[in-house]
């Protein structure tokens, strides 16, 4: 048995329309993790999902059942489209404090749903196409597996927080509170002084009068960091995850060494539990498509698994090349990847281009290129004419002002900062946040528990009234563990060496807001 | 029944009511009473320090077997069921009947009297008994309390019919079970603003949904507290019938007591010892509470474990023999029945005492007598009465602070999450620093106390915040 049944973790995609007929249940089943789990306990889990969205529309119809608390499992509700529903079930740990936090396990439902839709179309939409729901179930499977087995290298500047690696071992793990100070679905910036924001932003016209007159868009990345952007913001996280996940220069690289310390041995285990999960052994394994995974077997259909690791490198001319979307059978071309873009609905060619520590992405509409390939290789010729000499001034100026690893650090304080107008986060290093105590971080992941329930209720209250509070606790190591949010920007921090009083812990919040924040966190 | 305990231990002793003219008594699942006599003294500022007191006689019937003679009235409602399947058991159990009590001289009041202004709306018992859960304003009302069986017989319901919610209670049954056999058990389900929280009792589940922002943590103690009247009421045989018929019906045994438990429900959103598991005290001249203490002093040698004399919800004076002590619950439990039932209606004033031994039992109406004696010639019931008229501790009294820092003119609170503590600064209104309302519980003492709400909070919703 390739996966053991009891998995602390289960993860499973069902649709309330369909399965509705007697003895047809489990055509309600979109996708289950463990896959190999008996399909009596995966129908458990999903009737009981079931029932509890139905039971809460009594009272609440407009907002839907979120989580479910029992003596040792949490279930995670999220509904991303209209009667298709993502539950996650975690087991709590036997510690008093909670160690889950229900937002970030539900981020990171949210970020599958989004990326999913953004390479593949709308799950809804796949379904129509094909009722069976056969393509839609193997295209969940490899999608979700892909994304659980995605592993970033952990650098030394580790200040880029949405990729983890969910596999330790063989075992599945989640954000936990050991993340507290980290927001999946936001970007990370990079402050630029005016010169280079300047230089930047003529690069940024360059790069998308290279299509002609269709408009494009382009997203450029330094290191892990954002530097600018002209898509949506929905769009910008979808593409700067993808980015980080894939295509930046630690991303490219994580895949050619024994990448991970976190899990042991190298490339054997890594092939074991490749093999364990693609090879079905049992019936239900199959029932999600996962004997397709090799590509040979299957012949009438191309399943695109843009999260599959070590499928792109960089190609003599600075773009960075995939075989990932398959490749024209004549020519051998390899095809250019192409997303829908959330905003417009369009469906957008991807070319990246790497310079060192600077990759650029740029998005063309695809109706707008008449002789496809070739008129992507043309597009991609005049991006270089024109271009390539910004690039690299460009790239210079960045790497000259980096402040280096722990550029984000700002001693005695561990923080938080998160701009929810404009989905940018800012934390201390990784490496910082590490040297907390698992009781500071515990009583973080249960204040930013606190603070979760407060917005939600005040977006449910009023939809225009932004609601300010400030929380603080003090922990059982004497930590303070402050948050204060304020016209949609938050501030958690934790402050291990702080004084008995509350009155020095906000003094020294309000210091921290002054000088880093423009005073946004500051009390009047 | 196992071997009899001397003293309550903190809150295993359950108690059953039997009403007679104007004394109500409860007698204990084992062989152990205590009585009740209340003291009535009308709130009426001319005679405010004339009452009256009827004796009456506590009838209590002891059985054995399965034959009652107990006396019977006119609008009586036995506990039948509870009869016919005890007498198998070996323990005694007692036959109960209830009577109701008929004020020959007052209308029986809608109203009670009310503490604040935020009481004079509310009327006891039960209401909107026409909704089901398919009717819309059912579905909206702000917070639900339901208890079923563990074979999903409804037996309490705070809104609508308990008959025409058995569908319902299916589907909590069904929910609850269903995650018991997935060896799990379910503790919260939250939607939007929404929360359902579940506690299992054994045989009893007990399911709010609310939709107020109290934390999981406030909703599952008042499920707890429901608990604990039900059992004030009925003991924890019922725990045994449900072991031999799980089907059940317990609904009838529960019969009469909407009031109880809605002015139960009711003080969740106005009385502080529901979240602190503290009680408080009325404001009085130390003298005048030592007069109280004084002859519950008397008293002790009778055999009687516990004297309290209180005064609506505040304990004037209370002492419990060889240093035993009652959990606030108990005492809030006691009160709200003692306060919810028709014949304490009128009273602001009662005294409870309570025994484990029978023979101190039947010493119990001496007590009473004794202390009503002492009561009425000393003053101390004026005093009583003059506290009640002037309440308690007001913010705008305190003396403004001086400007150096902290303020500790506001007491420091315990870390509870309080969903009706609040310190906002505002303008004008209020006391020194802007402090509004303030409480203090103590630890050691289990008492808490806690300022009037001042004028600008003078709405019930704001109050209930």
């Amino acid at each position: 048995m390739g996966v053991s049944s009891n998995e602390s973790i289960e993860l499973c995609i069902f649709d309330l329309r369909r399965g509705q007929h007697e003895g047809q249940e489990l055509d309600k089943i979109l996708f289950f993790f463990p896959a190999g789990l008996p399909f009596s306990k995966q129908l458990s889990v999903i009737g009981l999902s079931e029932g509890l969205i139905t039971f809460t529309r009594i009272f609440s119809p407009e907002a839907a059942c979120e989580v479910i608390e029992a003596e040792r499992h949490s279930h995670v509700f999220h509904e991303p489209e209209p009667d298709i529903w993502m539950v996650m079930v975690v087991e709590k740990s036997n510690d008093s404090e909670p160690i889950w936090r229900d937002d970030a396990l539900r981020k990171v439902l949210k970020e599958i749903h989004s990326l999913f839709v953004m390479f593949h179309g709308s799950i809804r939409a796949m379904l129509e196409k094909e009722p069976g729901g056969e393509l839609t179930r193997r295209h969940l499977y490899s999608f979700i597996m892909d994304y659980l087995r995605a592993c970033k290298k952990p650098s030394p500047w580790d200040n880029c927080c949405c990729c983890y690696d969910f596999f330790v071992g063989k075992k599945l793990t989640l954000p936990s509170f050991r993340d507290c100070l980290k927001e999946r679905g936001t970007v990370q910036m990079l402050t630029i002084g005016r010169e280079a924001a300047i230089e930047v932003q003529s690069l940024v016209r360059v790069l998308e009068s290279s299509a002609g007159n269709t408009p494009c868009y382009s997203l450029i990345l330094f290191q892990d960091l954002l530097v600018s952007t002209t898509l949506s913001p929905d769009d910008t996280i979808n593409l700067f995850a993808y980015a980080v996940l894939r295509l930046t220069p630690h991303a490219l690289s994580s895949g050619a060494s024994s990448w991970s310390y976190l899990r042991k041995g190298s490339t054997a285990s890594n092939v074991a539990a490749e093999s364990n999960i693609t090879h079905p052994s049992s019936m239900s394994e199959g029932f999600y498509g996962s004997s397709d995974i090799s590509s040979g077997e299957d012949n009438h259909y191309h399943v695109v698994r843009p999260l599959q690791s070590d499928k792109w490198s960089k190609g003599k001319d600075g773009y960075l090349v995939t075989d990932l979307w398959g490749a024209e059978v004549a020519t051998w071309v390899f095809a250019t990847p192409t997303v829908w873009l959330q905003q417009t609905g369009e469906k957008m060619y991807l070319c990246v281009f790497q310079h060192r520590s600077l990759t650029l992405m740029l998005l063309i509409p695809v109706s707008s290129i008449p002789n496809g390939e070739q008129g992507v290789v043309a597009v991609k010729q005049q991006v270089l004419e024109n271009a390539s000499h910004k690039i690299l001034k460009v790239e210079e100026k960045l790497s000259k002002g980096w402040g280096g690893e722990n550029a984000y650090h700002v001693s005695g304080y561990r923080y938080l900062l998160i701009d929810g107008d404009r989905n940018v986060s800012r934390a201390s290093p990784a490496t910082k946040v590490t040297t907390l105590t698992k009781e500071s971080l515990l009583a973080m992941n249960k204040l930013r528990q606190e603070v979760e329930l407060e917005k939600s209720r005040a977006k449910l209250e009023s939809l225009n009234c932004e609601k300010d509070l400030e929380m603080c606790i003090r922990a059982k190591n004497n930590a303070w563990v402050i948050s204060r949010v304020t016209r949609g920007n938050e501030l958690y921090m934790v402050l291990e060496k702080a004084n008995e009083t509350l009155l020095y812990a906000s003094d020294a919040v309000e210091k921290f807001s002054d000088r880093y924040c423009d005073g946004t966190f500051s009390v009047d | 029944m196992a071997t009899r305990k001397p003293y309550f231990p903190a809150r295993s002793r359950r108690f059953l009511p039997v009403a007679v003219a104007d004394s109500l008594t409860l007698s204990m699942d084992s062989d152990s009473a205590f009585e009740f006599h209340e003291s009535e003294i009308y709130d009426d500022s001319a005679r405010v320090n004339s009452f009256e007191c009827r004796g009456g006689s506590a009838v209590v019937k002891k059985k054995k077997g399965a034959s009652e003679d107990a006396p019977s009235s006119p609008g009586s409602s036995g506990y039948a069921g509870e009869g016919g399947s005890s007498s198998a058991t070996t323990g005694s159990q007692f036959e109960i009947q209830r009577q109701e009590i008929e004020d020959d001289d007052a209308a029986i009041q809608i109203d009670r009297i009310s503490l604040s202004e935020s009481h004079t709306s509310w009327i006891p018992g039960k209401r909107h008994l026409d909704e089901d859960d398919a009717s819309l304003s059912w579905r909206k009302r702000k917070k639900h309390f339901f208890v079923l069986s563990h074979s999903g017989k409804p037996i309490y319901s705070r809104y609508g019919d308990e008959h025409r919610l058995a569908g319902f209670s299916a589907t909590l049954q069904a929910i609850i079970s269903f995650v018991e056999n997935g060896g799990d058990s379910v503790k919260l389900v939250r939607a939007g603003r929404h929360q359902v929280v579940f506690l299992v009792k054994g045989p009893i589940y007990l399911v709010c949904i609310s939709s107020t922002e109290e934390p999981y943590e406030s909703l599952r103690g008042q499920l707890e507290l429901i608990y604990g009247q039900m059992l004030v009421i009925l003991t924890r045989s019922i725990d045994r019938c449900f072991e031999k018929n799980p089907k059940f019906d317990m609904t009838p045994l529960l019969g009469g007591t909407e009031t109880v438990f809605s002015s139960l429900i009711h003080s969740f959103s106005w009385n502080p010892a529901t979240f602190l598991h503290a009680y408080t005290c009325l404001p009085l001249a130390y003298v005048t509470r030592q007069a109280a203490g004084a002859i519950l002093q008397d008293i002790a040698d009778s055999g009687v474990l516990f004297a309290i004399l209180m005064c609506r919800h505040k304990v004037i004076s209370l002492f419990g023999a060889q240093k035993a002590s009652l959990h606030p619950d108990d005492m809030l439990l006691l009160t709200n029945f003692v306060m919810s039932s028709e014949s304490f209606r009128q009273a602001d004033t009662y005294l409870m005492l309570l025994t484990t031994s029978s023979d101190a039992f039947y010493h119990l109406k001496d007590c009473r007598f004794r202390v009503e004696m002492v009561l009425l010639k000393s003053s101390v019931l004026s005093e009583v009465q003059r506290s009640l008229l002037n309440g308690g501790m007001h913010v705008e009294d305190l003396p403004p602070i001086p400007h150096s820092g902290s303020s500790n003119s506001g007491q420091h609170m315990l870390p509870s999450d309080s969903p009706d503590r609040f310190e906002e600064p505002n303008s004008g209104i209020g006391g020194p620093a802007g402090l509004w309302h303030f409480m203090y519980r103590s630890i050691y003492l289990d008492q808490y106390i806690s300022s009037e709400f001042p004028s600008s909070l003078n709405t019930p919703q704001q109050q209930k915040r």
